[in-house]
């Protein structure tokens, strides 16, 4: 299961972790977000329990904060109930550095993560992009 | 001194302003600061909100209108007017 699905690091962009209780939903994510938005922008998945069942693993969730946090920062977004409760027990773990490099995104993922994914691709700040991803909870379909 | 500028560009048949190309759009949009809306179907977008853009529905042939506003709104209308038609 690869986590990291475009290239990351040091390329100027700010990246996006997605976390999801499904690797597929949060695989395919990536591939989809980094269709549509080109492939300067980081974007890491993780999906799934330790064991690879559906759930959230904390210890990965942890790692890929602290990894995001040392590049040009991040947008965190997640799809409900233990994915966010993992999110913020990492928060909880870690510095204060760090977590000023990263923004957690209150928004729907798929239609959160498309709109961070491009704004991400414009240059934004991890705020702006946390922004647009605020507005999916807002933005009519039809 | 802020400025406004509006012009219509047509998307080309075969092209609807669907996620990739509609990225295409907003990426360029958003390399300007004023305030850009993109109109169609009587619908008014953002023209730098992914989302919003999207949920205009326009599909290949469909006229866009472009408003803009602020130093760079000629610049800004004048490059969009310009990718609208070349859009893939």
């Amino acid at each position: 299961m690869a986590d990291v699905t475009t290239e990351g690091g040091a390329n100027g962009f700010v990246g996006l972790v997605l976390v999801s209780h499904s690797p597929s939903i949060a695989e395919g994510l990536a591939e989809l977000a980094a269709q549509v938005a080109g492939p300067s922008v980081p974007i890491v998945a993780i999906g799934g329990a330790a064991d690879g069942s559906l759930g959230t693993d904390g210890g990965k969730v942890l790692d890929a904060l602290r990894k995001a946090a040392a590049g040009q920062g991040a947008v965190v977004l997640m799809d409900l109930g233990s994915s966010v409760l993992s999110v913020r027990a990492a928060q909880a773990e870690l510095s204060a550095e760090e977590l000023e490099r990263l923004v957690i995104a209150d928004a729907p993922l798929v239609e959160g993560t498309i709109a961070a994914a491009v704004t991400a691709s414009t240059g934004a700040s991890p705020q702006e992009i946390a922004a647009a991803a605020r507005e999916a909870r807002s933005v009519n379909k039809l | 001194m802020s400025t406004s500028s509006e012009q219509h560009a047509t998307l080309p048949d075969d092209v609807a302003l669907h996620a990739r190309p509609a990225a295409t759009f907003v990426r360029e949009a958003s390399q300007f600061g004023g305030e850009i809306v993109v109109a169609a179907n009587g619908k008014r977008a953002n023209a730098k909100s992914i989302l919003e853009v999207l949920a205009l529905g326009a599909t290949g042939g469909t006229e866009l209108t472009l408003t803009a506003s602020g130093d760079d709104a000629t610049a800004a209308v004048d490059r969009l007017v310009a990718l609208v038609p070349r859009l893939d």
